[in-house]
């Protein structure tokens, strides 16, 4: 429990640029040593503006409530993230919940633009990349197979599909097919062939 | 030299956040590009900031005591250490043997581009799924490749991202940002040795207007798509 930490009340009258030093120190402190006292500081002062802003934004109590937490639990959470040269406290932290306002919008308008407000403003990247793009080599070499794939003759195409996606037997294409197996056999080679010509070409 | 930018009613609302997600978007890689912008856009969110949290609502809710230890309770986000960092993601996009280094704002679409096909006349497109209202592509033109020319039933944004084109109108080059509506008939043509690549965002079909590219009409919602 957080008893004896007192909310300061009292200088929600200064204006943010006065107090821009101050907060700053705040938010280094909850960064290097996740002082409970200093984020009491930066919450008592930055809660109620932000709860203002988020019902002129958003005209709902409860909405409201949402985006001041969301935007001080990143504020608890990613401090380390804050840098002083870039801009000012209250910048920071206006451009969070501006980008939480944001992606709130788009889901209460259900809006099915896949543009989401970290893409817009990176202020909560940190300098290094998604982990979810880990996959992207893999799914363009398969573009890329599908496109190589597309170039193939029809007849060769028609044989490689059973073998390496219906998963058949060169028997079975040939029963299927009608053609001698030699004919299958030799159609699997030349695709092969063809798709190891075509993938060195792109390296 | 980049000589077309946003206005500055855009950049407000891109600051405000409440632009539209995909002119966002382009202004946002628009900025990538240029400093320019970049700047009036940082100094107009400090000036929104300020302004915007200037005022605290009226009595302190006793809510926020308990907001406030709720998220003490929290753990800090874990910060990736250098060890598990993944793979350095694509920021690139290649077309016949040529490399093209994306703004930013734009390298997530790297993984949501599909595949080039040519268009007629030394034109290139990929589409881009954004699940928006209308087309994204990014469009190459060949050197000596045009676009028929055209008039805009809605809207066309276009953001050069690497060489130069003229339509008739004006003459581009990498991180102009284009606006194009109906009053606007054009026909982008690309001289530079290297062609010119951009990504285009259009909410209805083209209107081709001049001699046989009118044939296309009926299609264009085929085309460029």
């Amino acid at each position: 429990m957080l008893v004896g930490i007192p909310l300061e009340h009292e200088n929600s009258a200064l204006e943010p640029k006065e107090c821009a030093v101050e907060m700053s120190q705040y938010l280094v402190k909850v960064a290097e040593t996740r002082c409970k006292a200093s984020f009491a500081r930066i919450f008592g002062y930055f809660a109620p503006r932000l709860r203002s802003y988020a019902l002129k934004q958003l005209g709902n109590e409860a909405l409201a409530m949402e985006l001041v937490q969301d935007t001080m639990s990143n504020v608890w959470q990613k401090a380390h993230l804050f840098n002083s040269e870039k801009g000012s406290p209250s910048t920071w932290i206006f451009t969070i919940a501006r980008n939480i306002r944001f992606d709130m919008l788009r889901k209460v308008q259900n809006r099915k633009e896949d543009i989401c407000a970290d893409d817009l403003w990176p202020v909560l990247c940190e300098q290094t990349p998604d982990q979810n793009e880990t996959s992207l080599d893999e799914q363009i070499t398969l573009e890329q197979i599908g496109h190589l794939f597309d170039e193939l003759p029809e007849k060769q195409k028609v044989v490689i599909e059973a073998i390496y996606i219906d998963g058949k037997s060169q028997q079975e294409i040939a029963d299927e097919l009608d053609i001698p197996l030699g004919t299958v056999k030799s159609r699997t080679r030349l695709a092969l062939q063809r798709l190891k010509g075509m993938l060195s070409e792109y390296d | 030299m980049i000589k077309f930018h946003p206005t500055p009613e855009h950049l407000e609302q891109f600051v405000e956040g409440t632009l539209s997600p995909v002119e966002s978007l382009m202004i946002s890689a628009h900025c990538d590009m240029c400093s320019h912008c970049q700047k009036k856009v940082d100094a107009l969110t400090a000036d929104l900031a300020s302004n915007e949290l200037h005022e605290a609502a009226e009595s302190y809710d006793p809510d926020f005591d308990l907001m406030l230890a709720n998220i003490t309770q929290q753990p800090a986000a874990e910060r990736p250490s250098k060890a598990v960092m993944p793979a350095k993601p694509a920021t690139t996009i290649e077309l016949d043997g040529k490399t093209f280094e994306l703004p930013k704002s734009l390298q997530r679409l790297v993984k949501k581009k599909g595949n080039w096909s040519s268009l007629v006349g030394k034109l290139w497109q990929s589409p881009v799924d954004l699940g928006i209202d209308g087309v994204a592509n990014f469009i190459y033109i060949e050197k000596g490749g045009t676009v028929p020319e055209h008039t805009h039933r809605g809207s066309e944004m276009t953001l050069v991202i690497n060489g130069e084109f003229s339509d008739g109108l004006n003459d581009y080059d990498s991180g102009d940002l284009i606006y194009m509506t109906g009053e606007h008939t054009h026909a982008p043509r690309s001289d530079a040795p290297e062609g010119c690549l951009v990504f285009s965002v259009v909410d209805q079909p083209l209107h081709f207007t001049s001699g046989l590219a009118r044939l296309l009409n009926p299609f264009s919602h085929l085309f460029f798509r």
